[in-house]
């Protein structure tokens, strides 16, 4: 694989992408897929067992199957956050006292300390980093920008009686999210301009303020031309006529399927189980069986 | 065109593709050949998508070749160890509109941030950017102007200085008079045929429009899906219709009325490429 070009700037970012690979799961319905993400979250977050995000784990990567999404790729997008992580995790190690019940000191040196209270935390912290990730890409590799906003807006039409503007709410995230790559797109193309009449902006060092006049020469057009931009779209949308909000019908309708509802049930009994697994202390019961078979 | 010269740009079996290696991979060159001479100015006509403008990236070493070799200057842009800058003063590239890219205040700031990166004296700057707005058609006391008051015209005349100001040898062009008005464009042309008369130099002009190419270059490249499918002056390359209209692509219209002519049965011997051209070929005929 020939190295990236410091300019190609979409292609290092995998999370956000969508792949049209038509799989089982791109025909999900999004507003399941969208509670999927977030009971990930939240069963990633409120585990407190390694096994339990092992199952998580193990679900995000059948996911990435089912999505016929090549593994290498969807960790490519994991590599430039490693080595923070790696410092992450050391922090994690040394740097905060683990007081765990039962926990051991595995290493010592002058005033380094590691206990496995502290690896199991450190373990912890890098397996719930890479489920997010991971879980977060498959549903925009499976999940395009369209369906991703409809299933927002229908999610949140039921707080529309508490005041809040679904519909225009979910047009500013779908804004957002179209504009991004363009937006990167643009920036590929200002770094580009400002290079070829020798400018320097892959250079680090120097003080805050020479490394923010370094930028300028990207920012001020970057800003002007999404200024333009973003005045285009709304004379365009004026021009046909667009009003939000009340009555306003959509194309598409959601439909939840059978197989869109037991997905999400397995996908909530995943979860439980990984906070459950947490709860109950089903790791501490597992490397005491370990230790005592050792 | 001074036919004892030695090529300038040399490109030899390019291949390109963006996002090598992840499931959004796209072809964009496929074997290119090109090369330049000095005192020439050559065209590349392609459809939209065909790979000019990731071509002349190429030229300034803004992409490293993944296959096949670029040289230009006698710099080799393959070489790990070369100072791409060096190349990016040498090979002027100009964007597709690149009044997009200007971001100083004052528009003498912007001429003078090519020759300020070279580390230039204060001297030599000033005086590079009074020579390269001149070349463009602006007045030196342009310098004390608003960027953003100026004309899209002017804005695009300023960021071609801010090119020339580097004082390349090489001038690569993307599309240089798109969204043009049709006096700004005969501007621009006579700012490129001027600058391209220095026989050291050359220019390489990527474009779409016919007309533009008709006018200035002495030979053209026909690319089609990232391979060069034509190759020859424009009066050779402009007849094969059979070539160019099932690519996309259309004929001057100079071009197309002679053809026409010749369709209705009239000898029309020579090929022609302008408007003036195309007047003398009808005037024989009447005459004749």
């Amino acid at each position: 694989m020939p190295e990236p070009s410091e300019f190609e700037l979409s292609g290092r970012v995998t999370i956000g992408q969508y792949l049209p690979t038509g799989s089982v799961l791109h025909r999900l319905d999004p507003r399941v897929k969208l509670c999927m993400g977030l009971l990930l979250i939240v069963g990633t977050i409120g585990t407190r067992s390694l096994l339990g995000l092992a199952i998580l784990m193990a679900a995000v990567l059948f996911g990435l199957r089912l999505a016929r999404v090549s593994l290498r790729f969807a960790l490519s997008g994991l590599s430039p956050a490693l080595p923070f992580l790696f410092l992450l995790a050391l922090l994690q190690v040394f740097a905060i006292p683990q007081h765990v019940a039962g926990s051991a000191v595995v290493w010592r040196w002058r005033f380094l300390v590691a206990t496995t209270g502290g690896l199991f935390a450190a373990a912890l912290l890098v397996g719930r980093f890479c489920v997010l990730v991971l879980g977060i890409s498959l549903l925009s590799f499976s999940t395009n920008t369209t369906e991703l906003t409809h299933g927002v807006e229908h999610l949140l039409i039921p707080l529309q009686r508490f005041g809040l503007p679904a519909h225009e709410f979910a047009l500013v995230v779908n804004i957002a999210i179209r504009f991004l790559p363009i937006l990167a797109r643009e920036a590929e193309r200002l770094m580009k301009a400002q290079a070829s009449r020798g400018a320097d902006l892959g250079r680090s060092g120097g003080g805050p303020v020479t490394r923010a006049r370094r930028l300028l020469p990207l920012m001020i057009p970057l800003f002007l031309v999404s200024l333009q931009r973003a005045d285009g779209l709304v004379e365009a949308m004026e021009a046909r006529c667009y009003v939000g909000g009340k009555g306003r019908t959509h194309l598409i309708q959601l439909r939840a399927r059978p197989v869109d509802m037991a997905t999400l049930a397995a996908c909530l009994g995943l979860s439980l189980l990984a906070i459950g697994l947490g709860t109950l202390g089903a790791d501490a019961w597992l490397l005491h069986r370990l230790a005592s078979h050792t | 065109m001074n036919t004892a010269s030695t090529p300038i740009v040399e490109v030899r079996g390019l291949w390109h593709t963006y996002l090598a290696g992840t499931p959004l991979e796209t072809p964009s060159l496929r074997g290119v050949d090109l090369c330049a001479l000095r005192g020439e100015t050559v065209g590349i006509i392609g459809p939209t998508g065909s790979g000019k403008s990731t071509l002349l990236q190429h030229l300034n070493g803004l992409w490293r070749p993944q296959r096949g070799e670029v040289h230009v200057c006698g710099l080799s842009v393959n070489d790990p160890a070369i100072d791409l800058r060096v190349i990016r003063q040498q090979v002027g590239l100009v964007f597709q509109n690149p009044e997009d890219q200007l971001f100083e205040r004052y528009a003498g700031d912007d001429v003078a941030f090519g020759p300020r990166n070279l580390k230039l004296g204060r001297e030599e700057v000033r005086e590079r950017v009074r020579e390269a707005m001149e070349q463009c058609g602006l007045p030196f006391s342009f310098k004390d102007r608003l960027t953003l008051e100026l004309s899209q015209g002017e804005r695009r005349r300023l960021a071609l200085a801010g090119v020339l100001a580097q004082r390349p040898q090489v001038l690569a062009l993307d599309e240089p008079t798109a969204g043009l008005d049709p006096q700004g464009r005969l501007e621009l042309l006579r700012i490129l045929r001027q600058w391209g008369k220095d026989g050291d130099r050359a220019i390489i002009l990527a474009s779409h429009n016919m007309e533009d190419l008709a006018e200035l270059a002495t030979r053209v490249y026909v690319l089609v899906a990232g391979q060069v499918v034509l190759e020859g002056p424009p009066e050779q390359v402009f007849e094969r219709t059979d070539v160019l209209v099932p690519a996309g692509l259309s004929v001057p219209p100079a071009v197309e009325v002679i053809q026409e002519l010749r369709r209705r049965g009239f000898t029309v011997p020579h090929a022609v490429l302008t408007p003036a051209q195309a007047i003398r070929q009808i005037e024989a005929i009447l005459h004749a």
